[in-house]
């Protein structure tokens, strides 16, 4: 599995063309407003805009199809338990069960959300190189230690697995056989630990190494941001439509998923 | 168990972020640069333990390892636990971005949970003291995070009393294996390097304490 989220950020589209910084506060507008919505045809309707954003950012759908499949597989059982537990005035009997429609709906309301912010999620960070976008945020304000240990953290996730990998190799080499024991348990406790004391031991040589060459704390990136007016006019339309949204799902006429379908 | 989005009710969302905002000031202040790489690191290890996968009847569990972040790094482990969260939700959709303060409260809670009972070693001198109190630590983090699990469904509605209840019981049994792993490896760095485990006291040589006496 490919961590890397931004291997397809050389694609040109007009959502890679957009200023980071915008591009991140506008569709993390979207995002949240996204998140909130009660009713079933505005979350539909949303589920539409993230695939058309999905589609304009050129980014190819095989990228989002991994997470989206976790994604799948984390909401099934709330197709299951929502309509078992929620209390309900009109239930429905399938084979001899009594189920809540309005549990059916909660559960469609959670899973067309979730999967439009995944797709949104995918256009915003997929169409930029990571330390542009951390960059973006920076500029955005987010403190300046969240985005040192992204950064960090960001990079030590691949040389891990790499050090995993080579690690969990040596083991098997050596006849071990994961089974549903205290033993595997055992060894897995050691692994981790070993793993751990490489890694902690490998970054602090990392560390002398960069304050060796200077290193103050500061990031200096050559990536300059600029500004230009069809940046705004983009800002400006997903911002609408963040908004429209909201405001069609508060004072608009449509039921909350849990009263009704439309 | 990380949570996703569309899920929680604003209230809760919010709430999430505000207090992760608050328990993030109160624990990651003076944060010395130099901490950073090493935070960094557990950070990484984290997001990574969600790959590595028990054997478990037919099918594999993945460990949380949360409880380990809270024995290694102390109350810095909620520092350490944020970003990964936040990797692990726009990486591979391991949670919602709008559940990142939720999530965050979660697993970092879990995590000082865990250094709060790791602390309580200091009481004790038995033999294996690392890998027991590890094991209650482990332990513990899971259990805390199960616990604010629910708390954040049940607020949101009533309605998924049933799912909280469901993630409670695998919680019991990951509780089980997390417990020995992080038991296990905590009493593997003991042996190989203690500084390395938060709340380390360094024995003071015999000459000293006669000096003092």
């Amino acid at each position: 599995m490919s961590f890397e989220i931004d291997r397809y950020a050389h694609l040109p589209s007009t959502i890679q063309r957009w200023d980071p910084r915008f591009k991140i506060a506008a569709l993390g507008i979207l995002i949240f407003l996204i998140a909130l919505l009660q009713s079933l045809p505005l979350s539909f309707a949303s589920l539409v805009i993230a695939l058309l954003t999905f589609t304009l950012s050129g980014l190819p759908y095989r990228l989002a199809a991994t997470g989206l499949k976790w994604l799948i597989y984390f909401l099934l059982p709330f197709f299951i338990l929502l309509p078992m537990s929620f209390p309900t005035h009109a239930p429905l009997s399938v084979l001899g069960v009594t189920l809540a429609p309005e549990g059916l709906r909660l559960a469609l309301l959670i899973s067309v959300k979730a999967v439009a912010v995944v797709l949104l999620c995918y256009a915003t960070f997929g169409s930029a190189r990571f330390h542009h976008s951390m960059y973006a945020l920076q500029k955005l304000r987010c403190p300046a230690f969240l985005i040192h240990m992204l950064l960090f953290t960001y990079r030590y996730i691949f040389v891990l697995i790499e050090e995993m990998r080579r690690m969990y190799k040596a083991m098997l080499s050596r006849g071990f056989q994961p089974r549903m024991n205290r033993h595997t348990l055992h060894i897995l406790g050691y692994f981790v630990g070993n793993l751990l004391l490489r890694s902690i031991e490998r970054t602090e040589r990392i560390y002398k190494a960069m304050l060796s060459k200077g290193f103050d704390g500061e990031f200096h990136t050559l990536v300059t941001f600029q500004s230009k007016p069809v940046d705004w006019q983009k800002t400006l339309i997903f911002t609408a439509l963040a908004l429209l949204l909201w405001y069609g799902d508060h004072f608009g006429p449509f039921p909350r998923a849990i009263e009704a379908w439309y | 168990m990380h949570i996703s989005d569309g899920i929680l009710s604003t209230p809760v969302i919010v709430a999430g972020f505000t207090g992760t905002a608050l328990v993030l000031a109160a624990t990651a202040r003076n944060l010395d640069n130099a901490e950073i790489p090493k935070l960094a690191v557990i950070s990484a290890t984290f997001f990574v333990a969600d790959l590595i996968h028990v054997p478990m009847g037919l099918t594999s569990v993945h460990l949380i390892l949360n409880g380990l972040a809270g024995v290694i790094l102390g109350w810095r482990a909620f520092p350490a636990l944020v970003p990964a969260i936040v990797l692990q939700a726009l990486l591979f959709q391991h949670g919602g971005v709008t559940a990142i303060g939720v999530n965050s409260l979660m697993l970092g809670g879990g995590a000082l949970g865990a250094y709060l009972v790791w602390e309580c070693r200091h009481w004790f001198s038995i033999n294996n003291r690392a890998y027991l109190f590890g094991a209650l630590a482990g332990a513990t983090g899971t259990f805390v995070s199960g616990i604010i699990f629910a708390t954040a469904m049940l607020l949101t509605g009533k309605e998924f009393w049933l799912m909280a209840m469901q993630v409670l019981a695998a919680h019991i049994i990951i509780m089980v294996l997390e417990a020995m792993v992080v038991g296990s490896c905590a009493g593997f760095l003991e042996r190989a390097k203690p500084e390395v485990l938060a709340g380390y006291r360094a024995p003071v040589p015999a000459e000293k304490l006669r000096a003092s006496a």
